[in-house]
């Protein structure tokens, strides 16, 4: 009991209940803090029952009266299933008052005790932990700069709201680079020009933004090529270096299709003007870069911008031919203003015209070369074309010349013709056969081979699909092992945040105890419980025994009684020696059954008694007197008033 | 081109990392340093020609001799330290023009920065717990930085996110 009512005591004060300290069990509430603790319990179960319900009991008896039925009505009212009434509370009994406090602290709202029973999300941890530093720093006042100490320096300066601005590194082991082997000049310029990466940024604090930037880069680009390679290129079986440049082929061929596409529309157009598809290439790469300033186009040597430089080169040649010859023909002065402007007017429309000229010769002729490139391209292909033709006749030729030497001695010949062509039949008949001979081996090879290369393309798309399945594994794993990691990380956060409440070892303590005691209990009960069995079981046995040999005794002595007097005595005390004997077990057992009574009698005398019955009796006897007394003192009152 | 004989061939190859430094987006060499030696018409003449040959170069593969015969007029030995400092910088050169070359918009992404905030209570409301993401972009339009700063909560960083893997899918779909 004591325990439990150290629990009470101290689940009573965490409610707002003013226990003193020297209060150790129930037994020592007084009526005052009893209805205080009850109130401030309802209140917090129930902030609307408990308003109505002041804490302390008021002097005057009725409505002390009064309160405690008003706590009895709330307490009905919360569920409490047991017997309760102002007396309850006036006249205290102390197993009465615990049960009701017991159910009124089980009432008692857990939200606390459960925010820190369940493991907290993560979230609310980092939440709290938020609001407590900003809390903290919110509680320190803020200084000028030159007073603060290097603690606020931290919080109160302007260096946590320094933008992140990356500029780019060089590094001389990046992935980046390819492998080749770096080449002198390289090495001797990371040795003696780069700087080391602390100082290649311009200021200070792009350092680690541009070092995590280059990481990051770095590392999604390797992560990219590895889920890449892992999905795709194992499965096209090919070298690293083969999938990379089949795929970079693959991306020109895409990129060149586009670009055709996209030409091919306005192309029909500009036919008839002079500059051809390929300089639509380069305005379609000029607006590819749009207006993005000159001095961020490329001189890069594209295959347009080459044909660009050809088709457009001439014209500045021209002009500068034709302006030396405008300079030197230029008169050397000696004329007024007026007529150098006219005349420069006059010379610059000239010009003008002249470029007109030639840039419309330039079309014409541009033209003409190109109908004359046709035209040569045709001429050769004819040629060409002759050239085969002319071959064939010299063939035919050559063999209608032999065959015309050979008609002279026509039988001779014709036979050694015959002959000739035997030998050859032979000749292949027997290559046939040889070459028989060889095939049969070879394609026996041939398809041993072809079977071993099905086998390894089947073991290697077993192995394959081991692979896979071993990648799919490593990442389940791994993401696994994280996920453990930062579950164990919160709990022992969580843990650490735990109060050190000693109260809940010893509680355990104690209930481990008491579990232990109460085995110990159970063990003796059953082996009591045997005992009593066994007695039992004896004590049947006994009886039966008893009852047997009273039987057989009672049929001899019975048969001898006829014949002879002193038998028939004997038979008579036997049948009262048996009499007795039975009363005499009725009695033991009325002794006992009696001596059960008693007991249980003794014990409901000790309940009444801790019921401090006759003290609530005798303060009952003195609250009505007061009442009569308040009711004397009322009506005196009214009859005066 | 010739003003670079007013300096010592040793130097003479600082200077030219350091402008191939400025193409790859670091610091550019500074004329406080090489006052003495050049006036500033000069100065930027120089670095301009120098930037320029180099792009020039790696664009378009040209051969050291066409190098070489390039620089033959300003001075023996130049011409050799520009092509030391061309071969050990070539593929960041390069890394760099391919770079550029990728960005076929008016409008590029430069540098990004983000934070993301917690805002705890409102003026109107006591715990507000809600995350704020704070999305700064530094954006090259037309040859001018410009930052773009937005603010998204919950809700408007999902669609952004989603829009964003859409436009990714189109790339890829273009590999």
């Amino acid at each position: 009991m004591e325990e439990v009512d150290k629990i009470l005591i101290h689940a009573l004060r965490q409610s707002g209940t003013d226990v003193a300290e020297d209060i150790q069990s129930v037994k020592q509430f007084t009526s005052e803090l009893i209805v205080e603790a009850v109130v401030r319990c309802v209140r917090v179960i129930n902030p609307a029952l408990g308003g109505g319900l002041s804490p302390s009991l008021p002097p005057g008896m009725s409505a002390r009266f009064r309160v405690g039925m008003g706590l009895a009505q709330a307490c009905q009212d919360l569920g409490y299933k047991g017997e309760i009434g102002y007396q309850t509370f006036l006249y205290s009994n102390e197993p009465e008052i615990r049960s009701l406090l017991m159910f009124l602290v089980e009432k008692l709202p857990r939200e606390s005790a459960e925010a820190s029973d369940q493991p907290a999300g993560k979230s609310v941890v980092l939440q709290r932990a938020i609001a407590a530093k900003i809390k903290a720093q919110l509680a320190l006042p803020w200084l000028p700069p030159n007073c603060r100490l290097p603690l606020l320096c931290k919080t109160q300066s302007a260096g946590p709201s320094l933008s992140f601005r990356a500029q780019p590194l060089s590094l001389p082991y990046s992935t980046k680079s390819t492998g080749k082997a770096a080449s002198k000049e390289l090495r001797a310029y990371q040795r003696e020009v780069l700087l080391p990466v602390t100082a290649q940024p311009s200021h200070q604090g792009a350092v680690v933004a541009s070092l995590l930037e280059q990481h990051a880069s770095e590392l999604s680009a390797a992560q990219e090529w590895d889920s890449e390679w892992n999905s795709q290129g194992l499965l096209s079986r090919l070298t690293p270096e083969e999938y990379r440049s089949r795929k970079m082929t693959r991306l020109h061929k895409r990129i060149e299709e586009q670009l055709r596409s996209a030409t091919s529309e306005p192309s029909p157009e500009s036919s008839s003007g002079v500059p051809g598809s390929s300089s639509d290439l380069a305005q379609l790469l000029l607006s590819f870069q749009g207006s993005a300033p000159g001095d961020h186009l490329l001189p890069k040597g594209t295959h347009f911008t080459h044909t660009q430089k050809f088709t457009f080169t001439q014209d500045p040649g021209v002009l500068v031919e034709q302006m030396a010859a405008v300079a030197s023909s230029m008169p050397l002065g000696g004329q007024s203003e007026g007529e150098v402007q006219a005349s420069q007017q006059a010379e610059l429309a000239s010009l003008e015209e002249q470029l007109q000229q030639v840039a419309l010769r330039i079309d014409r002729l541009t033209d003409h070369m190109k109908q004359m490139n046709l035209t040569v391209a045709q001429v050769t292909n004819e040629l060409k074309d002759r050239e085969l033709g002319n071959q064939e006749k010299e063939d035919t030729m050559q063999v209608k010349k032999q065959t015309v030497d050979l008609l002279p001695d026509a039988e001779n010949n014709l036979a050694k013709l015959q002959m000739l062509v035997e030998a050859s039949a032979k000749r292949v008949v027997s290559l046939a056969a040889q070459w028989e001979k060889h095939r049969a081996p070879l394609i026996d090879e041939h398809r041993r081979l072809k079977e071993l290369c099905t086998n390894q393309d089947m073991e290697s798309s077993r192995q394959l699909s081991e692979i896979k399945d071993l990648h799919e594994k490593i990442r389940e794993s791994a993401e696994k092992a994280k996920k453990k990691e930062t579950f164990y990380k919160q709990l022992i956060s969580e843990l650490e945040n735990l109060p050190k409440d000693v109260s809940r070892s010893a509680y355990t303590l104690r209930i481990l105890e008491i579990v232990g005691n109460i085995k110990k209990q159970k063990e003796e009960i059953t082996k009591i419980l045997s005992d009593t069995k066994e007695l039992q079981k004896e004590i049947n046995n006994l009886t039966g025994k008893l009852d047997r040999t009273f039987a057989v005794t009672d049929e001899l002595v019975f048969k001898d009684a006829k014949k002879d007097e002193s038998v028939r005595k004997s038979y008579k005390y036997l049948a009262a020696l048996h009499e007795n004997c039975n009363q005499l077990i009725q009695t033991i057992e009325d002794t006992g059954t009696i001596l059960r009574e008693i007991r249980d009698l003794e014990e409901q005398i000790e309940t009444e008694s801790g019921n401090k019955t006759v003290a609530n009796l005798e303060r009952i006897l003195e609250d009505n007197k007061a009442i009569r007394a308040e009711n004397l003192a009322l009506a005196s009152k009214v009859r005066e008033g | 081109m010739m003003s670079l004989r007013k300096l010592p061939s040793t130097e003479c190859q600082s200077l030219c990392h350091k402008v191939v430094d400025e193409l790859c987006g670091r610091e550019p060499p500074r004329i406080v340093d090489y006052g003495d030696t050049w006036s500033l018409g000069e100065w930027v003449g120089l670095t301009d020609c120098l930037s320029s040959l180099f792009r020039k170069t790696v664009g378009e593969n040209c051969s050291d001799e066409e190098v070489l015969a390039g620089l033959r007029d300003v001075g023996p030995g130049y011409g050799e330290t520009v092509l030391s400092v061309l071969e050990a910088r070539r593929e960041e050169i390069r890394q760099v023009l391919l770079k550029r070359t990728h960005l076929m918009s008016s409008t590029t992404l430069q540098d990004f920065d983000w934070q993301l905030k917690l805002a705890l209570s409102s003026d109107k409301i006591s715990s507000l717990q809600t995350p704020l993401l704070n999305l700064g972009l530094y954006v090259r339009e037309n040859g001018a930085l410009r930052s773009v700063a937005i603010e998204m909560g919950r809700e408007e960083l999902n669609t952004l996110i989603s829009s964003l893997e859409a436009a990714n899918k189109v790339v890829l779909q273009l590999k």
